[in-house]
């Protein structure tokens, strides 16, 4: 056993190792994983932690929202069983969105990694599964027990042994069994690669305890972290925010207090929890809001509990960014995705150069329908608004924000749903004016030429509060839902009958700065690129655009 | 007339490799790159080569070429003013892109621009339906419309053609291109369904706009070759090394120029897989690491493993995610930010980092002394007496020992309050360990266990760290090929030609009958046997390989299939629901019998003869005769620090030379080093064969 302090290139080494093997473990799932989600859109996480289940790893491709529930999900295992009641072969599980991610059909699974007869450290993974029984995610789901089965923390595994017990309630309680017996055995499989690296890498180094390993890991990242945060002038700011709910507007509340090296984000002044599946339990607002700070300060720096440990962040209970038990949180995401930008925007007097205008977001669709020969089709539809605008930086037209989804090809749309895609276009003027423009959004038009009737089920948002400009910059253009040419609610689920044409514009991103000092060739590019038309360039920009030499000059 | 010459143009070389496939002797021969016009290199080099072989130009009957101009054009967007003709209603799906963000904490995350300019893409109304049904006609005056009004308003060289489901009826887009033939015939025209019809527009058109942006260059190039071989006296046969690790003829390569991408690493893995079959090893790890990256495969059962989308163009090198998608059939590279001369710093968690930065060849590392200050991984590898001051690249260039020392005194030494050579260890082995990682994780996505593989390494950097890599990757044995500094040339000439065509046909398996089967694979053979047209290759000697992507009904996830040579007609599709779950079972562990089946594409590979059977090569020699050469003062962690390393001469070695590390191994392009304990053998065709000391062993950090 190496009893040599850790010096800068071992740590170096072995923490790159650590971060390897959690970057192993995720390929390791995505490969065997069934869910849609999982394999295209890499939903979920992968977490390594230290025997004190503080983490200290976590795989680069993780969904952002996990890495930061992860660390509290494995605080609360730990205080069901204690680490000297745990054996070697058991895995320990729970989805309860208060425990978990916040909400149902993501699943965690940890196994400590065993040393001998001792506990060195946990591997936890997290994936969405295909189903988890219940009304699945609908927006009117009216409280927690419509969606779906809810394991409290229990061994999934005990010494080897799937519980089979627990085996029956799910199988007895969920659709589509074969696939999410396929992923929670890919969880299981995936943690039992971790241990199996973790026990080589420290083969290899000829160690026995990760414990001064982890204690520099920590100590290094955090450090960082302080450092970056003595660099942001102390004070507090205050930022509120409107958002909607299903017809009503909601106002989240933030203020934002950096002293010195630590910094505390207290959501006090948030609206209050509502009656549809939008609510947030708080594990997930902490999550975003400790993303958001990541990204503005140590945004290269892997994460671990190191990087957590000068953040601290409140919200009283009741409000919707701490809802309580029963509420439903299916669409957790629909209302806590606003938690980044509301945490850039108290930041953006003091660091100007760092923050990001509002991005126009997405919209995620789930569509249903009964196929002539009885089959059912259930799959996704995905489209990103425009990213918000930075100092010195466009915001770029149709990526989401703050999560991440792949595009839905519409030939591959087409050959699963028989519905025609009309048209996909970048929306000109959608992009909020600034300096440096906020993305643009996009326009699809689906045509139900499927010959059934289709279910949609939209999770819809920023259709009543555009995204913000920052610093002068002016807001991206709404969100906007039609079906037939006729308005229709965001959230909530439509039926398209054969013929029937839903056309989604996406949100433009926010602004940057004033868009009076755009450079005129900048904007002579967006109106060549179709960014930004003839018009909006003189009424956005004062900018005078030569349609057939593609010039501009400004008024 | 039977030589066999393999040309591979790289950044700083053009390699040459002649051999004599009587006698199977190869010489070899390298040239400085000329990147204003690679073929200058081509051309100057060749004569050198052939009276190095004691042989007239004339004697080559066979050159295969490798060229890194189409992926050079696309990072350099150096290509033909292209126009892009699409479906109504999707000019904008190449700016859409994937909509994915491939960092999750980059808020400034860039992505790179699209080929084709916004105003020179016209949409022209018409659709066919997923099923292959018209769902609009072409509207032909509209096309020829508005193609004559944007030629009037910019010059036009190329056009990408790019329908929405052309990949399943191509009808319309064929239409398409006979009217831009007629109204710009001196136009060269590409079409996405005949580039390679894969389901997925943006991807699928993305390749098209690639194929057109590069195919007028490409061709000028073709032509100054052709005519300057000619001039030489090589009146033999031309093709073209591909990215799948076969060639093509010159006709072909002009149509595709698409598919030449990465061809000189894939004739490096290619190179190590056929050194594999010579030597008995089915599945091996290919490690070629040069001065600015190093490059991975994994070989399973002898053959290399392919996928059919790669990255080119990235915004951030190494990130995937961040170029643009080449759907095309190529050899399944792992790129690692790691070489030579990768740029050391201390990143900002305060830990050294190495790469992807790299100092490239100008300045170059610290040690060149050609005003280059920062300090690579060849400075650390130097500090660490890994390389020799005066034996680089065979004496020809010495390295300065003092400048590589106080570089990395200086910038990462000092500030993490470690000594240099401390600092310059961690270097090295941060390569180590970012290339093992790279391999685990490739390994990892694609089922391959490396524990009981052999890695076969290469390339200038690849000799110096591969014995580490192996050890933790727990790969038992290394193989140091002879020609290790110019594989991909060799790998070239001994390449057959080949080429592979796709259709996406979606098919109902329990609805397939035998004739449909047999006649879709007949269909896709002819196809791709046209490519054979011109060249000497009898239809009778063509090697056929049949595959299916397919996947249960409902899933995302197609597996490929190889189909059994012997079987067909109702015999084969008797087997398939068997032959699926064997394959399914080999990635995901586990099937499920009762699930039906859909055919997503159909795929087949069709090759001629192999030139040689054989690897077993007779290279030409060094005078030396004397195998140990000294020692030198080297750093071996395992053995305590600085130990006076035996320095042994790798052509002087002779089949069945042995010795125990530590030790090291020069030849002019490359340092084996080998580690403290681990055993070196020379094999009867001259490799060098190393084992690890002990595959559970520990290794110091």
């Amino acid at each position: 056993m190496s009893k040599a302090p850790i010096d800068a290139v071992s740590l170096g080494i072995m923490w790159d190792r650590l971060i390897a093997i959690t970057d192993e473990i995720l390929t390791a799932i995505v490969r065997t994983a069934f869910s849609v989600g999982v394999r295209e859109a890499w939903d979920l996480a992968c977490v390594m932690f230290d025997a004190k289940g503080r983490s200290i790893a976590q795989a680069s491709l993780s969904m952002p929202a996990f890495i930061g529930t992860a660390p509290l999900t494995m605080r609360h295992m730990l205080a069901r069983y204690p680490v000297e009641s745990l054996k070697p072969g058991d895995v320990l599980v729970t989805n309860d969105p208060w425990l978990g991610t916040g909400h149902t059909p993501d699943i965690c699974v940890a196994r400590p990694v065993f040393r001998g007869d001792r506990v060195v450290g946990f591997v936890m993974t997290i994936t969405h599964l295909p189903d988890i029984g219940g009304a699945g995610l609908a927006i009117g789901n009216p409280d927690l027990y419509h969606e779906g089965l809810i394991l409290p923390v229990c061994k999934l595994v005990e010494a080897g042994t799937f519980n089979p017990l627990l085996r029956d309630i799910l199988a007895n309680n969920v659709r589509v069994v074969d696939e999410v017996f396929g992923d929670i055995d890919a969880n299981v499989a995936g943690t039992e690669v971790g241990a199996r690296l973790v026990g080589e890498f420290m083969d290899e180094y000829g160690i026995d305890d990760l414990q001064p390993l982890a204690d520099a890991i920590i100590a290094q990242s955090e450090g960082a972290m302080r450092r970056e945060l003595a660099a942001i002038p102390d004070g507090t700011y205050r930022r509120e925010m409107a958002i909607e709910t299903v017809t009503e507007a909601l106002d989240l509340a933030c203020a934002v207090t950096v002293e010195g090296d630590r910094i505390a984000l207290d959501f006090a002044g948030t609206g209050p929890a509502a009656p549809v599946a939008i609510n947030v339990p708080f594990c997930y607002t902490r999550s975003f809001a400790s993303y958001a700070v990541k990204c503005l300060t140590t945004p290269s720096i892997p994460n671990n509990d190191g990087t957590l440990l000068p953040i601290s962040i409140s919200a009283p209970e009741g409000c919707i960014l701490a809802a309580t038990k029963p509420s439903p949180t299916g669409g957790r995401h629909t209302v806590g995705w606003f938690i980044v930008p509301l945490v850039m925007s108290c930041l953006a007097d003091v660091l100007p150069g760092r923050v990001q205008a509002d991005s126009g977001m997405a919209t995620l669709m789930l569509v249903t329908a009964r196929r002539s020969d009885g089959r059912e089709m259930a799959t996704q539809y995905f489209l990103a608004g425009g990213l918000g605008a930075m100092d010195g930086h466009d915001g770029r037209a149709a990526v989401p924000f703050p999560t991440n989804n792949a595009v839905v090809p519409s030939e591959v749309w087409e050959r699963e749903t028989g519905m025609r895609v009309l048209y996909r276009r970048m929306l000109p003027d959608t992009g909020g004016p600034g300096r440096f423009r906020g993305g643009t959004g996009q326009e699809a038009a689906l045509v139900n030429t499927s010959g059934m009737p289709v279910d949609v089920s939209i999770f819809g948002l920023r259709t009543k509060f555009p995204a913000r400009g920052f610093l002068g910059g002016a807001p991206g253009a709404a969100r906007e839902f039609a079906i037939n040419g006729s308005a229709i609610p965001p959230k909530g689920r439509h039926a398209l009958a054969p013929g029937d044409t839903l056309t989604i514009r996406e949100a433009g991103g926010g602004g940057y700065g004033d868009p009076k000092l755009r450079a005129v060739e900048a904007v002579a590019a967006d109106v060549a690129a179709g960014a930004v038309s003839v018009a909006g360039a003189l009424s956005d920009y004062d900018v005078t655009v030569d349609p057939a030499t593609g010039l501009g000059t400004r008024a | 007339m039977d030589w066999r010459v393999g040309i591979d143009i790289g950044g700083t070389f053009t390699d040459f490799a002649a051999l004599d496939p009587r006698s199977g002797r190869l010489v070899v021969h390298k040239q400085l790159t000329t990147p204003h016009d690679p073929s200058a290199a081509v051309i100057a080099g060749l004569p050198v080569l052939m009276q190095k072989a004691g042989a007239e130009i004339s004697d080559v009957g066979t050159i295969v070429h490798g060229t890194t101009l189409v992926t050079n054009a696309l990072i350099e967007r150096r290509g033909a003013k292209t126009a892009m003709i699409c479906t109504e209603g999707f000019a904008d799906v190449l700016d859409i892109a994937k909509e994915r963000r491939y960092d999750m904490y980059d808020l400034r995350i860039s992505y790179p621009e699209p080929l084709i300019e916004r105003p020179m893409r016209i949409e022209v109304s018409e659709r066919i339906g997923p099923s292959g049904e018209v769902v609009e006609t072409l509207d032909h005056d509209q096309v020829r419309d508005r193609l004559q009004r944007l030629a009037q308003a910019r010059e036009i060289e190329a056009i990408a053609v790019c329908l929405l489901n052309a990949y399943v009826d191509d009808t319309h887009e064929r239409d398409v291109a006979a009217i831009v033939a007629e109204v710009l015939p001196d136009v060269s025209i590409s079409r996405s369904a005949d580039i390679f019809p894969f389901m997925r527009e943006y991807e699928r058109w993305t390749t098209t706009t690639m194929n057109a942006f590069t195919q007028p260059m490409l061709s000028r190039y073709l032509d100054r070759l052709e005519t300057g071989l000619g001039e030489l006296g090589f009146a033999g046969g031309l093709f073209i090394m591909t990215s799948s690790g076969g060639t093509v003829t010159v006709e072909t390569a002009r149509r595709y120029p698409v598919r030449l991408l990465e061809s000189g690493p894939a004739a490096g893995v290619h190179f190590a897989a056929r050194l594999g079959e010579t030597s008995g090893i089915a599945d091996l790890l290919a490690y070629d690491m040069g001065g600015t990256t190093a490059k991975g495969a994994l070989v399973r059962d002898m053959t290399p493993l392919h996928r059919y989308e790669m990255e080119v163009a990235r915004v951030h090198e190494f990130k995937l995610g961040s170029g643009l998608p080449a759907k095309i059939p190529v050899i399944d590279l792992i790129e690692i930010g790691a070489g030579g001369g990768s740029l050391a710093e201390i990143d900002a968690r305060g830990v050294v980092k190495v790469g992807p930065r790299s100092a490239g060849a100008d300045p170059g590392p610290a040690c060149y002394g050609l005003g280059g200050s920062a300090p690579t991984l060849t400075d650390a590898n130097l500090s660490l007496g890994y390389l020799s001051a005066d034996f680089f690249l065979g004496g020809e260039m010495a390295l300065d020992g003092g400048a590589a020392t106080e570089a990395i005194g200086r910038e990462i030494a000092a500030p993490l309050d470690v000594d240099a050579l401390r600092a310059a260890w961690g270097i090295h082995e941060t390569i180590n360990e970012d290339v093992a990682r790279a391999f685990r994780n490739h390994a990892s996505e694609r089922g391959f266990d490396y524990r009981r593989s052999t890695m076969v390494a290469f390339g200038g950097s690849g000799p110096i760290h591969a014995l580490r890599v192996a050890h933790k990757l727990l790969v038992p044995r290394v193989v140091f090929p002879a020609g290790a500094g110019v594989a991909s040339a060799i790998g070239m000439l001994i390449s057959p030609l080949s080429f592979e065509v796709l259709r996406s046909d979606l098919v109902e398996l329990e609805g397939l009958q035998p004739a449909a089967i047999d006649q879709g694979f007949a269909n896709l053979v002819d196809e791709a046997a046209d490519a054979f047209s011109g060249t000497d290759v009898r239809r009778t000697d063509l090697t056929v390989v049949r595959a299916l992507d397919m996947r249960y009904r409902g899933q995302g996830y197609d597996i490929e299939v190889t189909m059994p040579a012997n079987l067909a007609g109702a015999a084969l599709i008797e087997a398939l629901p068997r032959l699926f779950a064997d394959a399914y079972e080999g990635v995901f562990s586990k099937s499920f019998p009762d699930r039906p089946i859909d055919i997503i594409a159909w795929k087949a590979t069709v090759s001629g003869p192999r030139p040689t059977d054989s690897t077993d090569f007779a290279f030409d020699r060094g005078a030396a005769d004397q195998a140990r050469k000294g020692v030198r003062a080297a750093y071996f962690p395992d053995a305590g620090g600085f130990v006076e390393t035996p320095v042994y001469d790798r052509l002087a070695l002779k089949p069945g030379d042995s010795f125990a590390g530590p030790a090291l191994v020069e030849e002019r392009e490359s340092t084996c080093v080998i580690g403290v304990g681990d055993r070196v053998e020379i094999d009867s065709h001259g490799n060098l064969i190393a084992s690890i000391a002990a595959a559970e062993g520990t290794l110091a950090a």
